[in-house]
């Protein structure tokens, strides 16, 4: 039983990293209407920007994450001047491709800059407690307690702000938030700096969790981010949270029982799983849903 | 001898390009699972023809067939896993999602074989497939190389016209409308799905041919070797060369191939930064796909369809051109002044004199 | 004699609200079937409920004797049934001649086997495929557009084309969604000629449209939906006096474009 329950602990860790990749990948969607394939990659320059920083900060982990959710924002509001921009009219799978492109431009620019190789923080947080019946790293605990607050933080920011609610009015038709004054284009660039920052700082505290990284650190963890993001319901940020839980807690039980190595395969099975059976009633976009011929 | 080494694997990836131009110029579906056809093609060659693993290596099966019957075998086997991700992905997936869910199934299936070993040896792949034949045509472990080249570009030929002949046909035509737009096929009795599926596995079977033949090529394969990485050099290919159009994809494989490993061959990697050539080399690829997609997605090459040049019914007595092109609804003054153009075109065609049809240009022969 | 295509109770809902709701009527054949009634009438739900692009919730089709129930779109299509939409689908990247070719429908021909084993027969066997096409083209005044890229049509060559596909198509059964949208009197005129024809060769045409006056010229009777049901049948004169029919329509110009 205790091996389950710390289980469901690293499951919820894991979770909580995943909801802050998840929630910022939604964002980008619901205001943009695209799958952002380079997404992991604001998840990498974060955890390499961190990296960077501590050059200058060492020890500090705040100014660490503070770091990465910068360069994160920079990312994003990079990304969607220089590319979402340019290929605005064109259809959903154009951009898709295009991001990709952009993902292996980014990624191998890393590799340039930083070198193939792995890398290590120096952060030393390993050292483990006990929260109740749950077996949690330093690292684990500021995960969890910063998922929790980003999740805060992004609900005050939706319901309560005039932001938010421009946010969710371009979400829902975009053509008719302008019409009704919302300054469409601004918004939009002020939702991809938010989402780069979150996913930077997604970046840095999977980084930190993992241990050791690479430039194939954010695209790897995109697929996962894509299910829990399916999971919950592409756009819809709070239910996004909830499917990375359920992702989250699934992976880490599958693995349990299997192996841990065999945890993204059953990730991945699951995605498939739910874009056949459960794409949530999202996917009503014409493209997606093909004629039954 | 480096250049054998280089057209080779050109005209091999120029294989599964068209296989790929298939799917995704013809039919639309941009899938993302395509390489671990290729991948799962070649591991197939290997474990059949190579014989019994010795420990600590280890992979299933392990026989020692003829070469060209195992990747005969390989082949059957990728289009029944084709047949399985397809029946999967394509009934009710477009676009993204479908994009999606062939990325989930081949990663899934990549970290399988990644991390189970007993299938092929996890991370250390196989190998041990040298120049199979090679003592049997009594040749030169070059010579090989040189009769592998020829085998390889004879393949590619009849791959092209293979495929040519399927673009000019009525399955090509049909696939094309499907892709164009799928609820009118279906209003005109098309088999939407169906016509899909036989196109997926007609590229994946491509695919796993491709497999074999890079087995032969590269005598070892892993996991490094089919990241999707890879499979986005084929796009940018196709993208380059023109989707849909046999032609251009091979013509955009040769340019992006050997164009960009020549190029970049040149670029300096200095010491420290011994990853610099290979990194600049994705970027560049990175760079072609957006300015492509941007700029010209159609590619060098447009997908050109079949022109008819059959004889035009004589037009109907009476009416002079003047009159029935205002006759002609729906047209702006520019329009009319064309039509009318092309209508003395018209008759001057039928008295014999002009071999242009219509306005469209025609370049060789079979269109 | 049973009419060729039989609707009898047809309903669908939507999340609650009954698009249709036990629609019965039937269409012969050689005949214009007009299907009018307000927005919001149901009158597209009919005609994707019949051509299976939609699923009854409960109710009957039946075409020429076969249930369509559960039936796929392209099935359908094969039993005979041609549909347009309310904007013109053609198959933008193909040629016009492609476009109508495809309506011939020869799908034997379009098995992948064959389609490279066969290639030399089957191109001359779509030889004299090619000269109706061309015949059909030379009808409509498509004829010397016939390699262009559909995408490069007017808006009105592109309804032309429409019409010159379901001419190739030689369907017992034609729906017609609309096909007088945006449409100009002298395509208009063209149109009618083409209905008229179809129905002339034995077909039957459903024709379902908001235009009144090109209803009243081309069809032999006419069905009025409102609110998901039908509430009137019959020839168009005898409609003007139906009050069910003219509540309906309360406020509509009689002489609507």
């Amino acid at each position: 039983m205790t091996t389950f329950l710390v289980s469901i602990g690293i499951g919820l860790s894991t979770a909580a990293i995943l909801s802050l990749s998840a929630v910022a990948f939604t964002l980008e969607y619901a205001v943009s209407r695209i799958a952002n394939f380079a997404h992991g990659e604001f998840l990498t320059i974060g955890a390499y920007a961190a990296y960077s920083g501590q050059t200058i900060f060492h020890q500090n982990v705040a100014a660490a994450a503070v770091i990465a959710a910068a360069a994160g924002a920079a990312a994003g509001l990079a990304l969607n001047f220089g590319l979402i921009e340019q290929f605005r009219g064109r259809s959903a799978i154009t951009v898709f491709i295009a991001t990709l492109g952009v993902a292996i431009i980014v990624e191998n620019v890393l590799i340039i800059i930083y070198g193939a190789a792995n890398v290590t923080y120096g952060f030393g947080q390993g050292k483990l407690h006990h929260v109740g019946p749950f077996l949690w790293t330093t690292s684990d605990i500021e995960v969890i307690i910063s998922a929790l607050a980003v999740a805060g933080i992004i609900y005050l920011l939706l319901q309560r702000t005039r932001f938010g609610k421009a946010v969710r009015a371009i979400s829902q038709d975009r053509a008719l938030a302008q019409v009704s004054g919302i300054p469409a284009r601004r918004i939009i660039m002020q939702t991809w700096a938010l989402a780069g920052a979150v996913a930077g700082f997604a970046g840095f505290v999977l980084a930190d969790t993992v241990g050791t990284f690479g430039p194939t650190l954010g695209f790897g963890f995109l697929l996962l981010t894509i299910t829990a993001t399916v999971a919950g319901g592409l756009g819809r940020p709070y239910a996004t949270f909830g499917g990375a839980l359920i992702v989250g807690l699934a992976i880490q039980i599958a693995g349990t029982y299997t192996s841990s190595a065999y945890q993204l395969v059953f990730a991945f099975l699951l995605l498939v799983l739910l874009m056949l059976f459960r794409p949530n009633g999202v996917f009503v976009r014409r493209s997606a849903v093909a004629v039954r011929a | 001898m480096y250049w054998v080494s280089v057209i080779t694997e050109a005209g091999i990836f120029a294989i599964l390009a068209l296989g790929l131009d298939v799917i995704w110029g013809w039919g639309g579906d941009f899938d993302l699972a395509f390489y671990g056809y290729l991948a799962l093609g070649s591991y197939l060659t290997f474990v059949l023809t190579i014989g019994k693993p010795t420990p600590p290596v280890q992979y299933i099966l392990g026989f020692h067939l003829p070469v060209l019957l195992s990747i005969l075998l390989a082949v059957v086997v990728v289009v029944g896993l084709a047949a399985v991700i397809g029946a999967i992905a394509l009934r009710n997936l477009r676009d993204i999602y479908f994009a999606v869910t062939t990325l989930g199934a081949v990663s899934a299936l990549y970290l399988l074989v990644e991390n189970y070993t007993p299938l092929f040896d996890g991370y250390n792949g196989v190998y041990g497939l040298i120049n199979p034949g090679q003592t049997a045509l009594n040749l030169t472990y070059n010579g090989y190389r040189i009769v592998f080249l020829g085998v390889v570009l004879v393949l590619l030929v009849l791959a092209y016209l293979l495929v040519q002949r399927l673009s000019r046909s009525p399955f090509g035509r049909m696939l094309r409308a499907v892709r164009e737009d799928e609820r009118a096929a279906a209003a005109y009795g098309r088999p939407v799905f169906g016509a899909k599926y036989r196109a997926y596995l007609f590229g994946a079977a491509l695919a796993g041919l491709t497999g074999g033949l890079f087995a032969i090529f590269i005598s070892a394969f892993n996991p490094s070797a089919w990241t999707p990485q890879e499979l986005l050099v084929i796009y940018a290919a196709i993208l380059v060369g023109g989707r849909g159009n046999p032609r251009g994809v091979i013509l955009g494989v040769f340019v992006v191939y050997i164009g960009f490993i020549e190029l970049t061959r040149y670029l300096p990697s200095p010491a420290s930064r011994p990853d610099f050539a290979p990194a600049a080399r994705q970027i560049l690829i990175g760079l072609m796909i957006i300015l492509m997609l941007r700029f010209r997605p159609e590619g060098l090459f447009r997908e050109r369809p079949g022109l008819d040049r059959g004889p035009v019914p004589p037009a109907p007595a009476a009416a002079p051109a003047s009159q029935r092109a205002a006759a002609l609804p729906g047209l702006t003054s520019e329009e009319r002044a064309r039509r009318e153009g092309d209508a003395s075109k018209a008759a001057r065609r039928r008295a014999g004199k002009t071999e242009r049809v219509g306005k469209t240009e025609r370049v060789g022969k079979t269109e | 004699m049973s009419a060729l295509l039989e609707i009898e109770n047809l309903t669908k809902s939507f999340g609650g609200v009954h698009a249709v709701r036990s629609c019965t009527f039937s269409v012969p054949e050689g005949q214009v079937t007009g299907l009018i009634g307000p927005n919001g009438a149901g009158k597209s739900t009919v005609v994707d409920l019949v051509s299976g692009f939609g699923q009854p919730d409960s109710g009957s089709v039946t075409f020429a004797g076969q249930p369509l129930a559960g039936k796929r779109p392209d099935v359908i299509s094969r039993l005979g049934l041609i549909r347009t939409f309310q904007t013109p689908r053609e198959w933008r990247n193909l040629t016009v001649m492609d476009n109508v070719l495809l309506a011939r429908r020869r799908f034997a021909s379009e098995s992948l086997w064959r389609s490279l084993t066969r290639a030399r027969r089957i191109r001359r066997e779509e030889e004299a495929d090619r000269a109706a096409v061309r015949d059909i083209l030379e009808r409509f005044q498509l004829a010397e557009l016939r390699n262009e890229l559909a995408v490069r049509l007017s808006g009105g060559q592109k309804r032309l084309l429409e019409f010159a596909r379901i001419a190739a198509a030689e369907a017992r059964l034609i729906i017609l969604d609309e096909p007088m949208g945006g449409v100009n009197p002298v395509l208009g005129a063209r149109i009618g000629e083409a209905v008229r024809q179809f129905a002339a060769e034995g077909r039957a045409v459903v024709v379902v449209e908001h235009n009144l006056p090109f209803i009243e010229n081309t069809c032999h009777q006419v069905v009025v939906m409102d609110l998901g049901e039908v509430i009137a049948q019959g020839p168009f004169s005898g409609l003007r006096d139906n009050p069910r029919v003219v509540d309906a329509y309360l406020g509509m110009d009689q002489s609507h474009e």
